[in-house]
């Protein structure tokens, strides 16, 4: 009996090992190794890279996405067009070209929208190319600010208006990786165990205003759970003012740009044509007008100011105004009657067509000093060798200036002579204004890198030539920033009979342009670039060029912690193109300070001692005139007649939040879990009984006499 | 997967051993006492294996054959541990029946000992149930679940609280067949038990291969059964054996 036993388990362990032999063949495709429970955990919850859609209040109300309660959601994932007749809310994915049709009929069908528990937005290259066009802003963008009576007019012809309306789910935008993330998911469950699962989208992305139940700004800022958006505009002076001599003031020539955009999505904002393209624009031209030989001597001063918060209510260029009225210390050296001409560049990327770039000037209204920069920016253009540049005045038939810094301009004084510059007439080129997809690069598939958030990468300059269809052209960027810089020089030395000689020295650093534009609309290099890390040590690599909100009290000597990395680096920039050498000796400076009072202290972030120059560098806070701060809080003043802008405000906050994640995971039904339940309970109860029965036989055998 | 689930993992992987509990070992203190302190030996073990074999992981995953290794060195290990652990049990067996003969009161019976060894075998089971279904089981009372490639078909935690359960069976039991072969010399049942622990092991090697669990774990419970089978076998022979034994004295 034993040798019949033991033969048969020496079969069964010679089966074994055959069986094992074969094995090497099956061991092909990888395994993920598990090393302990929480590696087990992260394997099952899979987190999600991606960007959010926050809550934004005003006035009156909310605008943008949040969790409807104060609960996580979790709802089951199903395509866009998959969906019919759900039941039960789930989490709809979304491609980019569906969005546009999607969100306006969220807006319009409630019964469709009570079934959305959230959404999750799906951006990649392929469906990017089918798109014409998406801009989810108005098509008159802040017209509320206009300074002209045609408020239908349609500057935006590819308006769809979904970011400004009141979403009660979490709208997630999903990163590359986070594409893939949900698409092996979702693949799996095809492949293997469909039937008793589902695989569902878990929203960690609960507003602070809804726990509060503050739904607008004077409630919110009350409660401290939301904070105003703003920031840091930036100006700078081509050569440094000397404060102490008020007297024999040169008149001004003051250059525009902003550096803020917006999206549906808070993060993924790059705003390449608008406003980037702009504000690169004038970083070339004063790069080339800094090597200028003589600028001291010119009649006039040349000043650059790049606002942000622009896309919020004018918050820059109304606070600008602002400070400027009172006088403050942010605006030292300026006022109101020295400032003869202001040039704003808009967007400026996509000039480019057939070869050669055009342009197109709008003006504010006609007045010699219009006259006279429109004469100097056909000087310009003439002067340029390369002849493939047209400057072209816009068309009389326009109900006035497209949106812009100007609007804000011309609505505190009506009499601003001003000029805009941009790359369309009638209405805007760019078919993608204010969307997450006017940025530089489209990659292919074959050039797709993963995540660049949080591992460090090399600086790698990505050429031109491996985007494809990206929404501006630098050879535009270029054009725009070599016109303007002659334009200026033109105006400042207020002498149309300029030698060539002097002209035809200005020369904008185009590789200059082409880094810098990688630096601020591009995840790689991004912000890690050389050329902004050798000013300032940016706290984000992919840049975010939305306004975001201001952080702490606003002052013109602001804390830098709470200064953005674009306003830092701007300013740093701008104080080392405009600054003069005195001497030959240059004094370090450590903690910021620099002993001379005309002096500003440089490069302090990325070398820990920076450089004192002598320059007329300033941050000016962006916030909105019916904003005041006091006692580390908020208050909202009430309106003011005088301030007919403050009147149309509608102050925008930004909610506080705890976390914004999402995590995608499968879940079993819960008749599958009961039934494990009572499988286990069965084996039990059978083990319990077979011991029972196995005590009393062995108790009958012994019991046997 | 909610606690419905996890409670239902659990149970199928130590309901038995919860149901041999309180039949038979909640009964005798002494017992309780056996179950605890095998559990803790066998832990140990468990223990110092991980602790060798920690300079050599994370082990190459595509090939085979370092885990066979793992798995022969261990169960060389515990075998040795085993036969460690009787001699240990055969010291305190003299010392109860000595302590008996000194207060006039029977020594210990045949089911005594019997007793004592599937209580020090469940120690095992519950040691190998806790160190590798156990230890993982706390996410499987969360929302989600998870599916291995290897074997799609069923959740992971399903499979490891089914192999478990195996594994309790095995070790439960062949403790029996294995201090009966050390008291009575008997080479077969001494052989037995490590080939069949080998075996087991070995068999776990074959869920390496895409959806080789549909073929692992069946056989797997053949080894299980088998176990089982053998020791009521060897069990009724002694019972039978010893009554006939103490009719005969009489």
């Amino acid at each position: 009996m034993a040798m019949g036993l033991i033969r048969l388990l020496s079969i069964a362990f010679t089966l074994v090992l055959l069986s094992i032999l074969p094995l090497h063949l099956s061991l092909a495709d990888e395994i993920t190794s598990i090393e302990s429970v929480p590696d087990l955990q992260k394997l099952m919850y899979v987190a999600v890279d991606g960007f959010p859609c926050v809550r934004l209040l005003n006035l009156s109300g909310e605008i943008g996405c949040s969790n409807p309660g104060i609960n996580k959601v979790v709802a089951p994932i199903i395509k866009l067009k998959d969906v019919k007749d759900l039941v039960q809310p789930h989490t709809i994915l979304v491609t980019a070209d569906e969005m546009e049709d999607f969100f306006t009929r969220v807006s319009t069908d409630l019964s469709f929208a009570s079934k959305i528990g959230g959404v999750l937005v799906e951006s990649g290259s392929n469906f990017q190319q089918k798109l014409k066009g998406f801009s989810p802003d108005k098509r008159f963008p802040q017209a509320q600010f206009s300074p002209y009576e045609n408020v239908e007019y349609k500057w935006n012809s590819a308006a769809s208006s979904i970011m400004w309306r009141n979403y009660n789910f979490p709208v997630y935008l999903l990163s590359e990786s986070g594409i893939s993330a949900v698409h092996e998911i979702l693949s799996k469950k095809k492949m293997k165990h469909g039937t008793y699962t589902s695989d569902v989208a878990e929203f960690n992305m609960v507003m602070e205003t809804t726990k509060a139940g503050t739904h607008n700004s004077e409630a919110c800022l009350q409660e401290g759970t939301c904070l105003p958006l703003g920031g840091y505009s930036v100006w700078s002076s081509l050569p440094p003012i000397s404060v102490s001599s008020s007297n024999n003031r040169k008149p001004v020539v003051l250059t525009v740009a902003s550096m803020d955009t917006a999206s549906f999505f808070r993060d993924k904002s790059f705003g390449a044509d608008s406003p980037i393209s702009g504000l690169v624009a004038l970083l070339g031209a004063v790069d080339a007008l800094s090597r200028v030989d003589g600028i001291s001597n010119l009649k006039k001063q040349l000043v650059f100011l790049v606002l942000t918060g622009e896309t919020w209510g004018y918050l820059g260029s109304r606070r600008f105004l602002h400070e400027l009225d009172l006088h403050s210390d942010a605006v030292a050296g300026l006022s109101n009657t020295s400032i003869e001409t202001v040039l704003e560049i808009g967007s400026v990327g996509k000039g480019l067509s057939g070869g050669i770039n055009t342009f197109f000037a709008h003006k504010t209204r006609v007045s010699s000093v219009t006259n006279m920069t429109l004469d100097a920016l056909k000087i310009a253009q003439d002067s340029l060798a390369s002849k493939n540049i047209k400057i072209l005045s816009a068309d009389t038939a326009n109900p006035g200036i497209p949106p812009s810094s100007l609007m804000a301009f011309m609505r505190k004084n009506p009499q601003t002579s001003a000029v805009v510059l941009e790359d369309f007439d009638t209405n805007f080129v760019n078919k993608f204004y204010h969307s997450h997809l006017d940025d530089l690069c489209k990659k292919s598939h074959s050039l797709s890198f993963s995540s660049f958030r949080s591992k460090p990468h090399f600086a790698l300059l990505i050429p031109f030539w491996c985007c494809i269809a990206a929404n501006i052209n630098s050879s535009s960027v270029v054009a725009a920033a070599s016109v303007v810089a002659r334009t200026l020089y033109i105006l400042a030395s207020d002498n149309k009979d300029t030698s060539n000689s002097a002209l035809g020295s200005i020369h904008v650093n185009a590789s200059f342009v082409e880094e810098l534009l990688t630096c601020l609309l591009a995840c790689e290099p991004g912000l890690s670039c050389n050329l902004v890390k050798d000013y300032i040590s940016p706290t984000n690599t992919c840049p975010g060029n939305y306004a975001g909100v201001i952080l702490g009290e606003p002052s013109s000597k602001p804390y830098l912690g709470y200064v953005g990395d674009v306003s830092r680096f701007l300013w740093n920039f701008l104080a080392d193109k405009t600054s003069v050498q005195k001497g030959n000796t240059t004094s370090v400076c450590s903690k910021g300070v620099c002993s001379k009072t005309d002096e500003v202290c440089i490069k302090a972030e990325s070398n820990k001692e920076g450089t004192c120059v002598v320059s007329t560098t300033r941050y000016v806070p962006a916030y909105s005139t019916r904003l005041k701060y006091n006692d580390g809080a908020w208050t909202i003043l009430p309106q003011n007649s005088s301030d007919s802008m403050g009147m149309v405000d509608p102050v925008w906050t930004e909610s506080n939040w705890d976390t914004l994640r999402v995590h995608v995971y499968t879940v079993q039904h819960s008749a599958y879990d009961n039934a494990v339940l009572v499988a286990g309970i069965t084996v039990t109860t059978l083990a319990y009984i077979g011991i029972l029965a196995a005590k009393s036989i062995i108790t009958k055998a012994l019991k046997q006499d | 997967m909610t606690v419905a689930a996890g409670i239902g993992y659990a149970l199928v992987a130590l309901g038995p051993s919860l149901s041999l509990f309180v039949s038979v070992i909640s009964r005798k203190p002494f017992l309780i006492l056996t179950v605890l302190s095998s559990t803790l030996l066998w832990l140990v073990s468990l223990i110092i294996l991980s602790g060798l074999w920690r300079p050599f992981l994370p082990l190459k995953a595509n090939v085979w054959w370092p885990y066979a290794l793992l798995v022969l060195t261990s169960v060389c290990f515990q075998e040795g541990l085993r036969f460690l652990f009787w001699k240990v049990y055969k010291r305190l067996e003299d010392v109860l029946d000595s302590f008996a003969d000194r207060i006039s009161r029977p020594r210990l019976f045949l089911t005594d000992k019997l007793q004592i060894a599937l209580a020090g075998g469940l120690g095992h089971g519950v040691a190998h149930a806790v160190f590798f279904c156990l230890s993982l089981l706390t996410p499987a009372f969360g929302p989600a679940t998870f599916y291995v490639e290897r074997c799609s078909k069923v959740p992971f935690f399903l499979i490891s609280a089914i192999i478990a359960l195996a594994f309790v069976t095995i070790h439960t039991f062949s403790m029996v067949i294995a201090f009966e072969g050390y008291a009575k010399g008997n080479k077969v049942d001494q052989v037995m038990v490590p080939v069949i622990h080998l075996a087991a092991g070995m068999l776990t090697l074959v869920n390496f291969a895409s959806e080789g669990c549909v073929i692992g774990i069946p056989l797997l419970y053949l080894v299980a059964s088998l176990t089982l089978v053998h020791c009521g076998k060897m069990v009724w022979q002694r019972l039978l054996e010893s009554r006939n034994q103490s009719s005969a004295s009489r």
